[in-house]
């Protein structure tokens, strides 16, 4: 009797230390978003400069929709890989962006200051375009192919690996 | 001496009078409480494993800015959990789902509890019928042998 019980005692201990090991090496920042696969949503908006804006597909060209803010650390460190990733594939995708929970003076400053390689920045002042999108803090990237499709969403800084295999996987 | 502790005693006895006037008058609000209620079965996604309802993190403050503009246009409470579920994915909802991938956490502990139950039980038992062999009678040299021995004993005794 007590030998059979090992059958059983064994593989669930395996499978328990099996979920403990997965569990503790996971992320635990990491969030899958479950709007990949999904359309982006059409919001609208204005720009830094009050110019009224579209979030969605611009120009009818695969789109990179990228949340940043001045007081965000991480998007600094962001920043030259979309400044290079604008320069590369600026023709054939649209780069735009959705400026989160930002000061315009400051939101402007930033982007003179350091060069902008978005065609324009939603202003999310309150941050409601960015809960509509789940957002959940900064900096995060949407890919969008042709057809409005999210196929990636990045919730941390860029490289510029992870920029070049998001724009392979808008153009699959 | 005496004045002055009179005195001290009308003033605080005026004190706690006042502090009833001005304290206002603490109404609950059902739409707030029906916000915290919401905000409280979702995760703030910031901050890992506090719920939207006591996170100061600005995010769950729009949350609950989202909750309640939404009660206001008389949404139903699974609906706005659905939003954000939409959004945020299952990782929103601080009880996970009781399908797909969240079944396995609901149904794994009483499973597990079961199986343990089940242990003890045929533990006990076979422990209880485990019969005590009875041994088999001594043989006739081993009885010699005994004999022999105690006599060895007896005889270095009377030495003593």
């Amino acid at each position: 009797m007590t030998r059979h019980i090992w059958w059983i005692i064994l593989p669930a201990l395996v499978l328990l230390i099996g979920l403990l090991a997965y569990g503790l090496t996971s992320n635990p920042k990491h969030i899958p978003s479950p709007l990949i696969g999904k359309a982006f949503p059409t919001l609208q908006g204005q720009d830094l400069n009050g110019n009224p804006v579209t979030l969605g597909l611009v120009d009818n060209k695969p789109t990179i929709v990228n949340v940043w803010a001045s007081w965000c650390a991480a998007c600094r460190s962001e920043h030259n890989v979309l400044l290079r990733g604008a320069r590369r594939y600026g023709d054939d995708i649209s780069l735009v962006a959705i400026n989160y929970k930002d000061e315009l003076p400051n939101a402007r400053r930033w982007l003179s200051r350091l060069g902008d390689p978005y065609q324009w920045s939603f202003h999310d002042l309150s941050g409601r375009a960015g809960l509509e999108l789940g957002v959940y803090g900064v900096p995060e990237t949407f890919f969008i192919n042709k057809k409005g499709i999210i196929v990636e969403k990045i919730s941390a800084p860029l490289t510029d690996k992870m920029f070049a295999d998001g724009v392979a996987l808008m153009f699959e | 001496m005496k004045r002055s502790i009179k005195t001290v005693l009308t003033s605080v006895l005026l004190l706690s009078i006042s502090s009833l006037v001005f304290s206002g008058e603490v109404v609950e609000d059902p739409l707030e409480r029906r916000v915290l209620d919401i905000a409280s079965k979702l995760r703030c996604t910031v901050c890992q494993n506090q719920p939207v309802a006591e996170s100061n993190s600005g995010l769950a403050k729009d949350m609950r800015a989202v909750i309640k503009e939404k009660l206001q246009q008389g949404k139903e409470e699974k609906e706005i959990i659905q939003f954000f579920v939409d959004r945020y994915g299952d990782y929103v909802l601080l009880a996970p789902p009781k399908t797909g991938s969240g079944l396995p956490i609901w149904l794994l502990p009483p499973i597990f509890l079961l199986c343990a139950l089940l242990f003890a039980v045929v533990a006990m038992k076979s422990g209880r019928e485990k019969k005590v062999t009875t041994l088999a009678p001594l043989s006739e040299t081993d009885q010699e042998r005994i004999r022999h021995a105690r006599k060895a004993m007896d005889d270095s005794g009377e030495d003593k």
